[in-house]
C-alpha cells in the first residue's frame, strides 16, 4: 500500500508526460488526478491504521560500494504518515483544482499547445518526489527526493516559458537552492564521514557519540552533532525560504497559481521543517545548533511579516506569509517541540493551500489580475471565494477562544502553541516577543488582503469588475475540503501533538517512564506553576519518530506558561484586526498618508529590506562578471584561441611543409631516405647498445 | 627429405605451377579475351589455398634447413595475404574490363606478387627473404605502370621501380654485414650471434638498421615513404588497392619475422628505432593528409599512418605487441578493402573521379552507401565503438606495457589530428556542396557487396573481432619465444 | 671470424692487382703518349661524318629490351657453369633443381616469344 502512494504519482507523471498523445489531454488529466486521489485515500488508511513502531518496507537495493550500503526503502513512521496525508491530500485537492484554473491560458496558444497534461505531469512528479523525500529511510533516499521537488519547482516557476520573469525566478530558485543544497550535502558527507552510514538508523544511534566527537572543518574544530545539526539546517534554510535564502520564495510566484498552492505553501517549503524533525535526534544532542535555528525562525517570522504588511500583489502577501510561518515552525523546532512544529506545518499546510487556491480563484475571476490595488467589494461576486478565504483568515489569525487552547480554528491551536513553547524555549525572550509581534501584522495584512478584496468599492479596471465572476465548481470543492480542515484540524489532533507529554511521546510512536527525581526537581524549580513532570521519552534515539531528550521538557512546561502569555496572540490577533478595519474600512485615506509620512520606512518595507538589491550587488554581479571574464577571457581567449591556433594555425603549417616535400623527384625522395638512414645509423652507433 | 620440404611449401609451389601454365596458356590462346575468367580462377585460387593453409596447416615445420619456416604466424599472414588479394582481385576486373585494361598478365603478375609475399612471412633466411621481397616488387613495379598509355602510371612504376631498386641495395647492404658479422644467413644462426654477452657487435647492428630501413620502405613508413603518395596517385585504382593491403600485410609479416626470429635477443636495441619511425609515420600521415583533396593520395597518407600503428605493436616487441598488429593489420586491410570498394565505385559519366569534393551531399542520392562510407571513415578514425577502435587500443595497451607510454601518448594525439581528414570525407558526404556534376549513383554488385561487407564488418565485429584475437595470439607466441 | 675473413683473401689480393694495372696503364698514357691536339683531332665524328645531332640521343626502348634479355640469358650461363662444373658431385636434387629452373626460363622464353619481343619490327 506504500509502495502505491510512492509510485502512483510518478506513474501519473509518466503517463501524463509521455503518453497523452495517446490518453489524449483529458484522460492525462483525469488519469493524474485519479491516481492521486488514490494515493491521498491510500495515506488516510495508512494514517489511521499503521503500527506505532517505525516499519521499513525496502523497495530495492540501490547502491551498495564500498561501506556505503543503502537501500530504497520506505521508513514508516508517525512523521512519514502525517507528511503522506499532507502531501497527498493537498496535491490530490490542488490536481482537481488545476482542472479549472488551466482550463484557459493566455501565455499559450490555445488549441496549439498543449501545455496541459506537462502541466499535470509536473505536478504528478512533484508530488512523487516529495513522497519520495518524506518516505526516505535515509539521507541520500532524502537528497534524491530533495533534488527532485527542486527540479519539479524549477520547472513549475519557470512554467509560462516565454515570461522572462519567470524563467528569472526559475533560475533564482534554483540557484538560492543549490546553496542551501551544498550545505546539506556537506551534513551528509560529514555524517557519511564520521558514522560511516547514511542510514537513518545507524545515524540516530550514533548521534549521543556524535555529541561527544570533535571534527576539524574549516581550520576549526567544532562539535560533531552541533557541526551537522548547522549543515542540515542550511540545507533547510534553503528549502524552507528562512532568512538569507529566502529571497527565491516570493519570486516564485511567478508560476501558476495551484503550484504556489502547492509547492511553495504547503508541501515542499515545509520539508526544511521536516527535515529539522526527521533529525531531531541528532539536534536534540545540538543545543547551539538548535539555538541558532530558533533565533533565525523567530527573525525569520518577523521579518517577513513587516514585509507582508506593504505588498500590494495578492499572491506575494501570501507568500511573505508562507516565509513568516516557517519561521514559526522553525521557532518550535528549534525550541525542542518538534510535535508542536509538525502540528503547525499540519494545519498550515490546510489553511495556507486554501488561501492560495481562494487567491488563485480570486485571480482566476478577475482575469489575472493580481494587484489588490485593483479589487474591491467582490464579496457580492463571488461569494464563496469569500468565505472561504474567510475561514483561512480566521485560521491563519488565530481565532479561537482564549485560555481554552484548542476550541478555535486549525491555526489558533497550533500558533498558539508555538507560541506557548517559544516562551519557555527563550524564557519568555527573543523568539517570544518576535512571534508576538509577527502574529500581531499576521493579523494586520491577512484581514488588509481580505478588505482590500472584498470589501470597499470596486477599484481598478471597470471593464474587469463587471466581468468578474465566481469560481467553476471544480475549482471550489477543494476549497471546501481544504476549509474543512482548516475548521477542524486544530482542534482534533490538539491532544496528539501538543496534549500531554505521554499522548504526544505515544502518537509519535514512543514509550514513556518516569523522569528522574533530579529533574522532576529542576523542573519543579524552574517552573514553579507546572505541575509535577510524570513522564519523559523512554525510547533510545531513532526508535520512535521523533526523538525528545528526558532533559527537553518544553513541552511539558509550555502547558504552565503565564495567562498573559497564552492571551498574548489573541491580543495580538485583535490589535491587528482593529488596526486593518481601522485602516482599510473606517479611514481608507489613512495607509497612503501614512506611507508618506513615513516614506524611508515605507520604501524600506516595500522593497524587502533590500536583499535583493544588496545581493544582487555582493553576489549575483561579482558571479555574472567571473562568468563573463571566463567566458571571454578563459574559454574565448585560451581555450579557443589555444585550440583555434593549433587546429588553424600550427597543423596546417606542417601540413604544407609535408606537401612541400613532397616534390615529385626521385632525388628528393631517395634523398630523405638516405638521411634517414644516415641519421639511423649514427644514433645507433652512438646509443645503442653495441660495443 | 626433400619430399618433406617439397610438402611444406606446396602452397606456393601450386601457385607458381598455376601462374606459369596460365602464362602460356594465355598467350597462346586467347590472350586477354580470356583474363576476367582468370581473375575469377586466380581468386578462387588464392581463397582454396587460404581455406587449406587455414585448416591444415599445425605446429612449426621448417623447410630447406630451416629457409622456409611454415608456423602459426606465417599461416595467419598468409591467409590475410591470400584472402585480401582475393578480394582485390574481384573488385578490379569490372573497373579494369570497363577501361580496357585487363590484360591477362594482369592476375598472374598478382598472383606471382602473391607467391613472393608468402615467401617473405615464411622466410628464415635472409637469401630466402630477399628472393620474396624481390619476387613481390617485381610484380608490382609491373601492375604499377600497368597503364601504359598514362604517363602518370608510368611515372608512378617508374618511381617505384627506382626508389625500390634504392631500398632493395640498402637492404641487400644491410644483409651482407649481417652475413659478414655473423657467419650466416639463416635467422637462427643470426640471433645466436647478436646475441653475446657483451652486447651486439656494431656491424651486425649497422647491417641490422640497414635492414631495417629497407623493410621500412616496403611498410612505407617514414622517412623512406615519400614514395607512396606518388604511385598511390598513377597507379590504376585497383593496383593502388592492392598496394594497400596485402604488400603491407605481407611487409609487416617479414618485418616482425626479422626483428624477432632474427634479431628478438637485442629487443632493446632495435625497439627505439622503430617506434622512432612509427611516431613519425603517425604524425606525417596525420598532418599531410589534410592538404589532400584526391582520394588517393588521401588513402596514401592514411596507410602511412596506420603503418606507424602497426610499427607501435612492433616496437614494443612482445608477445601482446606482435599480436597487436597481427589484429591490426588484419582490421586494416578489411577496412581498406571496404574503402577502395567504394572509391573503385567513384564515377562521373564512366570516368574515375578522385576529387573528394565530388562527395558533396552524397548521402542525398546514396544514403546506404554514404552510411557505409561514414561507418569506414569513423572506424579508420578509430572512433569507437567501432572495429577500427580496437585495433588502435590493442597497439596502444602493447605500447604502454612495454614501457612506450609516451609513444601510445603521441599515438592518440595523432589519431586525434587524423581523424580530421576521415571526418572531412564524411562531412563533405552529409553536409558538403551540393553539386551540378554529382558522381553516379549505380555501383557494380560487386562493389556494393564489398563496401557493405566491409562496414558490416566494422559494426558487428566489435562482439568478439570475429575471434582472430586467438589466432592472433598463437601467431605472435610462436614467433616471440 | 678471421677464418672466415682469410677466406676472402685471394679476392682481396686480386681487387688490389685489378686496381694496381689499371692505374698503371693509365697513368702510362698519360706519361707516355705524345700529345699534339688540334680542332680536327678532337672534334666529335661518326663514321667519318660530321656528328648528325647531339650525342644524347634517345635510344630505341628495343635496344634495352634486347640487353634485359641478354642480361637473363647471361645469368643462366653463370649458373649453369658451376652446376656443369660440378655435375659429377651433386645429387639428383640438384640435376632437377636446374631442370626446374631451366625450365621456369624457358617459359619465360617462350611468352616474350610469343608477345613478340624479339622482332625488331
Amino acid at each position: 500500500m506504500e509502495s502505491i502512494i510512492l509510485f502512483a504519482p510518478l506513474l501519473g507523471a509518466l503517463i501524463a508526460g509521455f503518453g497523452w498523445k495517446i490518453t489524449g489531454i483529458r484522460g492525462a488529466q483525469w488519469i493524474t488526478t485519479g491516481l492521486l486521489f488514490l494515493a491521498c485515500a491510500f495515506s488516510w488508511i495508512v494514517f489511521f491504521t499503521h503500527s506505532p513502531e517505525t516499519q521499513h518496507i525496502q523497495v530495492l537495493r540501490w547502491i551498495e560500494s564500498g561501506t556505503l550500503s543503502t537501500d530504497w526503502s520506505i521508513r514508516l513512521d508517525r512523521l512519514t504518515s502525517i507528511m503522506l496525508i499532507v502531501v497527498t491530500t493537498v496535491s490530490a485537492l490542488v490536481h482537481l483544482y488545476s482542472f479549472g484554473y488551466m482550463a484557459h491560458d493566455e501565455n499559450f496558444k490555445e488549441g496549439e499547445e498543449s501545455y496541459k497534461p506537462r502541466f499535470f505531469a509536473y505536478l504528478s512528479f512533484f508530488t512523487f518526489s516529495m513522497l519520495m523525500l518524506v518516505t526516505s529511510d535515509n539521507l541520500v533516499q532524502m537528497f534524491f527526493g530533495w533534488e527532485g521537488v527542486g527540479v519539479a519547482s524549477y520547472l513549475l516557476i519557470g512554467f509560462y516559458y516565454r515570461k522572462p520573469s519567470a524563467n528569472a525566478a526559475a533560475i533564482k530558485a534554483f540557484v538560492v537552492n543549490r546553496v542551501g543544497d551544498f550545505g546539506f550535502a556537506l551534513g551528509i558527507f560529514a555524517i557519511f564521514f564520521l558514522v560511516d552510514s547514511v542510514k537513518f538508523d545507524d545515524i540516530f544511534a550514533a548521534a549521543p557519540t556524535l555529541a561527544e566527537t570533535q571534527l576539524t572543518f574549516l581550520w576549526t574544530t567544532w562539535n560533531a552533532a552541533e557541526l551537522i545539526a548547522f549543515l542540515l539546517f542550511v540545507g533547510a534554510m534553503g528549502k524552507s525560504a528562512q532568512l538569507f535564502l529566502h529571497t527565491w520564495l516570493p519570486d516564485a510566484m511567478e508560476g501558476p497559481t495551484p503550484v504556489s498552492a502547492l509547492i511553495h505553501a504547503a508541501t515542499m517549503v515545509t520539508a526544511g521543517v521536516f527535515l529539522v524533525c526527521r533529525m531531531s535526534p541528532v539536534m536534540e544532542f545540538a543545543p547551539s545548533a538548535m539555538a541558532f535555528v530558533t533565533f533565525l525562525g523567530a527573525t525569520t517570522a518577523f521579518f517577513a511579516a513587516t514585509v507582508g504588511l506593504v505588498q500590494t500583489d495578492i499572491k506575494r502577501v501570501i507568500a511573505y506569509s508562507t516565509c513568516s510561518q516557517l519561521g514559526y515552525m522553525f521557532v518550535a523546532a528549534g525550541v525542542g517541540a518538534y510535535s508542536v512544529a509538525m502540528f503547525h506545518l499540519f494545519t498550515h499546510a490546510f489553511f495556507k493551500a486554501m488561501l492560495f487556491l481562494g487567491a488563485g480563484s480570486v485571480i482566476h475571476g478577475m482575469h489575472h489580475e493580481q494587484d489588490m490595488r485593483n479589487y474591491g467589494g467582490l464579496r457580492h461576486k463571488m461569494p464563496k471565494t469569500y468565505w472561504a478565504m474567510m475561514i483561512g483568515t480566521l485560521a491563519i489569525t488565530g481565532v479561537g477562544i482564549p485560555l481554552t487552547g484548542w476550541i478555535g480554528f486549525a491555526g489558533f491551536a497550533s500558533k498558539d502553541a508555538v507560541i506557548e513553547s517559544a516562551f519557555v524555549g527563550s524564557q519568555g525572550g527573543y523568539a517570544f516577543w518576535m512571534l508576538v509581534i509577527a502574529a500581531l501584522m499576521t493579523s494586520f495584512y491577512s484581514w488588509r488582503l481580505m478588505f482590500l478584496t472584498f470589501f470597499g468599492k470596486p477599484r481598478g479596471d471597470k471593464h474587469t469588475h463587471e466581468h468578474a465572476h465566481e469560481s467553476p465548481t471544480v475549482m471550489l470543492v477543494p476549497l471546501g475540503v481544504l476549509a474543512v480542515g482548516a475548521v477542524f484540524a486544530g482542534a482534533i489532533w490538539y491532544s496528539s501533538f501538543f496534549g500531554k507529554t505521554n499522548e504526544v511521546i505515544k502518537f509519535f510512536g514512543g514509550h514513556y517512564e518516569e523522569p528522574s527525581d533530579a529533574l522532576k526537581a529542576a523542573v519543579a524549580e524552574r517552573s514553579p506553576k507546572a505541575s509535577e513532570l510524570k513522564y519523559v521519552m523512554e525510547d533510545p534515539p531513532g526508535d520512535a519518530a521523533i526523538y525528545i531528550r528526558p532533559e527537553n521538557t518544553v513541552l511539558h512546561e509550555a502547558h504552565y506558561v503565564p495567562t498573559w502569555v497564552k492571551l498574548s496572540p489573541f491580543v495580538a490577533m485583535l490589535i491587528g484586526l482593529f488596526t486593518a478595519i481601522w485602516f482599510y474600512i473606517l479611514n481608507p485615506s489613512l495607509p497612503k498618508r501614512l506611507a508618506e509620512n513615513q516614506r524611508p520606512l515605507y520604501l524600506f518595507l516595500l522593497n524587502k529590506w533590500y536583499f535583493d538589491e544588496v545581493y544582487d550587488f555582493l553576489f549575483v554581479r561579482p558571479a555574472k562578471g567571473l562568468g563573463r571574464l571566463l567566458w571571454k577571457r578563459g574559454d574565448g581567449n585560451v581555450i579557443d584561441g589555444s585550440i583555434n591556433g593549433l587546429a588553424m594555425g600550427i597543423i596546417p603549417f606542417f601540413t604544407r611543409l609535408a606537401g612541400r616535400a613532397q616534390s615529385g623527384y626521385i632525388f628528393t625522395y631517395a634523398f630523405a631516405m638516405v638521411i634517414g638512414i644516415a641519421i639511423f645509423i649514427t644514433w645507433m652507433t652512438l646509443f645503442g647498445g653495441a660495443h | 627429405m626433400i619430399e618433406a620440404d617439397l610438402t611444406i611449401i606446396m602452397p606456393e609451389i601450386l601457385l607458381a605451377v598455376f601462374a606459369m601454365g596460365a602464362l602460356l596458356l594465355g598467350v597462346y590462346t586467347t590472350k586477354d579475351k580470356m583474363a576476367p575468367v582468370l581473375v575469377w580462377v586466380t581468386s578462387a585460387l588464392f581463397l582454396a589455398l587460404a581455406f587449406w593453409i587455414g585448416t591444415t596447416g599445425s605446429g612449426s615445420n621448417a623447410a630447406f634447413s630451416g629457409m622456409f619456416i611454415d608456423d602459426a604466424f606465417s599461416r595467419f599472414a598468409k591467409v590475410a595475404i591470400l584472402l585480401s588479394a582475393a578480394a582485390i582481385l574481384v573488385m578490379s576486373e569490372g573497373y579494369m574490363a570497363r577501361r580496357d585494361l585487363l590484360r591477362f598478365e594482369f592476375p598472374i603478375l598478382i598472383a606471382l606478387a602473391v607467391i613472393g609475399m608468402m615467401m617473405m612471412v615464411s622466410a628464415g633466411d635472409l637469401m630466402a627473404l630477399y628472393m620474396g621481397l624481390e619476387l613481390q616488387s617485381l610484380a608490382l613495379y609491373v601492375v604499377a605502370s600497368l597503364r601504359r598509355d598514362s604517363a602518370k602510371s608510368t611515372e608512378a612504376g617508374l618511381k617505384y621501380f627506382v626508389l625500390g631498386a634504392l631500398s632493395s641495395g640498402l637492404l641487400l647492404y644491410g644483409a651482407s654485414l649481417v652475413y659478414g658479422y655473423s657467419g650466416t644467413t639463416l635467422f637462427s644462426g643470426i640471433i645466436e650471434a647478436a646475441n653475446n654477452e657483451d652486447g651486439i657487435s656494431i656491424g651486425l647492428l649497422i647491417g641490422l638498421v640497414l635492414v631495417i630501413s629497407g623493410l621500412a620502405f616496403k611498410v612505407s613508413a617514414v622517412p623512406f615513404h615519400m614514395w607512396t603518395p606518388d604511385v598511390y596517385e598513377g597507379s590504376p585504382t585497383p593496383v593502388t588497392a592492392f598496394f594497400a593491403t596485402a604488400p603491407k600485410v605481407a611487409a609487416m609479416g617479414l618485418f616482425a619475422r626479422v626483428l624477432h626470429d632474427a634479431f628478438g635477443g637485442v629487443v632493446s636495441d632495435w625497439s627505439q628505432v622503430i617506434a622512432f619511425i612509427s611516431l613519425l609515420s603517425m604524425f606525417l600521415g596525420a598532418v599531410a593528409a589534410m592538404g589532400q583533396r584526391d582520394i588517393k593520395r588521401l588513402m596514401a597518407y592514411s596507410s602511412i599512418a596506420h603503418m606507424g600503428y602497426a610499427l607501435m605493436g612492433l616496437a614494443a616487441g612482445t608477445v601482446l605487441g606482435v599480436q597487436a598488429m597481427l589484429i591490426y593489420m588484419a582490421i586494416y586491410v578489411t577496412m581498406n578493402i571496404g574503402t577502395f570498394a567504394f572509391i573503385l565505385s567513384m564515377e562521373r559519366d564512366g570516368q574515375p573521379v578522385t576529387d573528394i569534393e565530388s562527395l558533396g551531399m552524397y548521402s542525398k542520392r546514396a544514403p546506404g552507401k554514404a552510411l557505409a562510407v561514414l561507418v569506414l571513415m569513423f572506424s579508420l578514425a578509430g572512433v569507437p565503438p567501432l572495429v577500427g577502435f580496437f585495433g588502435k587500443l590493442y597497439v596502444l595497451r602493447a605500447a604502454y606495457d612495454a614501457g612506450l607510454a609516451w609513444l601510445a601518448v603521441a599515438g592518440v594525439i595523432a589519431s586525434v589530428i587524423g581523424a580530421f581528414y576521415y571526418l572531412r570525407i564524411v562531412y563533405f558526404m552529409y553536409f558538403g556542396e551540393d553539386r551540378e556534376d554529382a558522381l553516379d549513383t549505380g555501383t557494380p554488385p560487386v562493389l556494393y557487396g564489398f563496401l557493405m561487407a566491409s562496414a558490416i564488418i566494422m559494426v558487428v565485429g566489435v562482439v568478439n573481432l570475429f575471434g582472430i584475437e586467438g589466432a592472433a595470439q598463437a601467431a605472435a607466441a610462436v614467433l616471440v619465444e | 671470424m678471421d677464418d672466415l675473413l682469410r677466406e676472402y683473401l685471394p679476392i682481396l689480393v686480386f681487387l688490389g692487382i685489378a686496381i694496381a694495372l689499371g692505374l698503371v696503364l693509365i697513368l702510362a698514357a698519360v706519361i707516355v703518349a705524345v700529345r699534339n691536339p688540334d680542332p680536327e683531332k678532337v672534334s666529335a665524328y661518326e663514321c667519318g661524318f660530321n656528328a648528325f645531332d647531339d650525342a644524347r640521343m634517345k635510344f630505341d626502348v628495343r635496344f634495352y629490351l634486347v640487353a634485359i634479355l641478354f642480361i637473363i640469358f647471361d645469368l643462366e650461363i653463370a649458373f649453369l657453369f658451376p652446376w656443369a662444373v660440378s655435375f659429377q658431385d651433386i645429387s639428383m636434387t640438384g640435376f632437377w633443381s636446374m631442370m626446374v629452373f631451366l625450365g621456369v626460363l624457358t617459359i619465360g622464353f617462350a611468352y616474350e616469344w610469343k608477345k613478340g619481343a624479339l622482332e625488331w619490327e
